[in-house]
């Protein structure tokens, strides 16, 4: 675990300080969450997350695994402190740059958010269009990317044909089409059985190894000591423990 | 395909989806654009036989001066050649009594009316064109004034009265199809606006994938834009249609019963730059329903 620098985050200019002294790709610094006042959803956060690591973000419902991970995509800004992905100060960052930030960050979510009226192919594809991809190049992508979460053959498929595990890794390789740096994944084995779980956890560990920063939100206690991953326990809204990678691999 | 005709295909591709997977509600709105636009065809049409009938009076349009009588021919040359310098004349013809007389017999063949007199009692006069731009009340106006300060001039007649009557019945069907349009217009961008309204909610969870993806605002809203357009160009490219039948079917019974504003020429359908511009306000009053829906969106997922 590579520790924040207390107090500094709330004056950063845009994460260019930061960046010199921390290449972690993505860090939190004294990050709080409010949607009413008086009560918070993270209260007082800060955490580092380094290339290759992978993390397991663990805590019973409502203990703010998934604002965590929505304020790294965006989705959510802070209330209070900065929050640096790839470089760039969510907190301060315009709405317009959202998007080519996400490009660079794949989401991974429990219902796996398919579309039921496209196909596998053109689901995976989604995420190369919209930055332009030609169609030769996103079609050699997209089977690329199938063929290694073993759907290639069922490409031309729409997903509700597929069983839950097939399409969650239709989610994955859609989040991983584009060879993101940060893999963000909420409850990804939420809905699956416990054999399924496995080969889908398999397949998100795999970006780290590749060099892909990946957080998973998880409350399956054997899955984490499965992977022996560094492990941080959040519990209404703040890190309750921030246990490391125990080497003991899945 | 490079990036940018990729991106332009999908844009297309997405917003021709957008209108398969909701083709009922297209299908009100380009129909409620399509009665729009016929409307203010047809008026169109209207107006504009209305406005060649007028160009056709304008052009036949004379002010006749009459010469005092006894006025020698030398000096009744002299004020022709005055006339012919006043400002928003094109054209002076001078016509002599025996010309006159000559005309009355010819037109009304009233031999008999003339016999009993024992020399010609029609004077000489000048038939003053005017030059188009002064065929108004006002342009007749500053030329009858000019003449009224010649010496020699008895006295003037004109047919302006019922051009200009004429003219204010164009004028008022044409403001009468502006101000129907408009209602009908707004009537029909709120239809637009609703319908894209209706195909953002319903396509909202593919907008958040996309928004996850990372596609930009743009990515998000141009095909809603596109849909809105084609929606319009559709309904003006109906709307031409159905006016063409229309025209087709009647123009015998629009001939006849406009005869009275159309006089006995033809009746004529839309000219080209016309019926484009009913295409293309077509196209932009869709396109702007488009725009309303989605100022009121606030987007997707952040």
């Amino acid at each position: 675990m590579t520790a924040p620098e207390p107090g500094i985050g709330g004056s950063l200019p845009e994460g260019l300080a930061l960046e010199q002294r921390d290449d972690a790709p993505v860090r939190m610094y004294h990050v709080s969450k409010s949607y009413l006042a008086g009560t918070f959803a993270l209260h007082d956060i800060s955490l580092s997350f380094g290339r290759g690591e992978m993390v397991f973000l663990t805590g019973s419902s409502g203990a703010g695994k998934t604002t965590l991970l929505k304020s790294l995509f965006a989705a959510e800004r802070p209330s209070e402190g900065q929050i640096l992905v790839l470089g760039r100060n969510i907190a301060r960052l315009e709405g317009s740059a959202i998007p080519f930030l996400r490009r660079r960050i794949g989401v991974v979510f429990q219902d796996f958010k398919l579309l039921a009226s496209r196909t596998i192919e053109e689901n995976v594809g989604m995420a190369l269009d919209v930055l332009g991809t030609p169609r030769r190049e996103n079609r050699q992508r997209t089977f690329q990317v199938l063929k290694q979460v073993g759907l290639q053959h069922r490409r031309l498929h729409h997903p509700l044909s597929l069983s839950g595990g097939e399409q969650q890794r239709v989610a994955i390789a859609r989040a991983l089409v584009n060879q993101p740096q940060v893999l963000l994944a909420d409850e990804p084995t939420g809905n699956l059985d416990p054999e399924l779980t496995l080969e889908i956890m398999d397949l998100i560990a795999d970006a780290a190894t590749r060099g892909t920063t990946v957080i998973v939100a998880t409350h399956d206690v054997s899955l984490i000591e499965r992977y022996g991953k560094r492990t941080i326990r959040l519990e209404g809204g703040r890190v309750v423990e921030d246990s490391p990678a125990t080497g003991r691999a899945a | 395909m490079n990036r940018v005709a990729t991106v332009i295909y999908l844009l297309f591709r997405t917003a021709v989806r957008g209108l398969a997977s909701s083709a009922t509600t297209s299908s009100a709105a380009v129909v409620t654009i399509a009665i729009t636009l016929v409307l203010v065809g047809a008026f169109t049409i209207l107006v504009g036989n209305m406005r060649g009938m007028l160009d056709r009076f304008g052009g036949d349009l004379r002010i006749t001066a009459y010469f005092e009588e006894g006025l020698d021919l030398a000096e009744a040359r002299r004020i022709a050649g005055s006339v012919a310098t006043v400002e928003g004349v094109h054209q002076v013809v001078m016509v002599t009594p025996d010309e006159a007389l000559a005309r009355f017999r010819e037109t009304t063949g009233a031999e008999a009316l003339l016999e009993g007199l024992a020399s010609n009692p029609l004077p000489a006069s000048l038939e003053i064109a005017l030059l188009p731009e002064h065929r108004t009340e006002r342009g007749v106006g500053r030329v009858e004034q000019a003449l009224e300060g010649l010496p020699g001039i008895d006295g003037l007649a004109k047919g302006q009265e019922w051009i200009d009557g004429y003219a204010r019945a164009a004028n008022l069907v044409r403001f009468a199809a502006l101000g129907l349009g408009a209602v009908l217009a707004v009537s029909a961008l709120m239809i637009v606006s609703n319908t894209i309204r209706l195909a953002i909610y319903s396509r909202e969870d593919e907008l958040d994938i996309l928004s996850l993806v990372g596609a930009s605002r743009t990515f998000l809203r141009v095909p809603f834009l596109l849909e809105g357009t084609i929606q319009g160009l559709t309904g003006g490219l109906l709307a031409i249609l159905v006016l063409w039948l229309g025209f087709v079917a009647f123009t015998e019974p629009i001939r006849v019963g406009l005869s009275f504003f159309l006089g006995n020429a033809a009746p004529r359908f839309l000219l080209c730059g016309e019926a484009a511009w009913l295409v293309l306000g077509g196209a932009i009053l869709g396109m702007m329903g488009s725009a309303a829906a989605l100022s009121g969106w606030r987007g997707t997922t952040g």
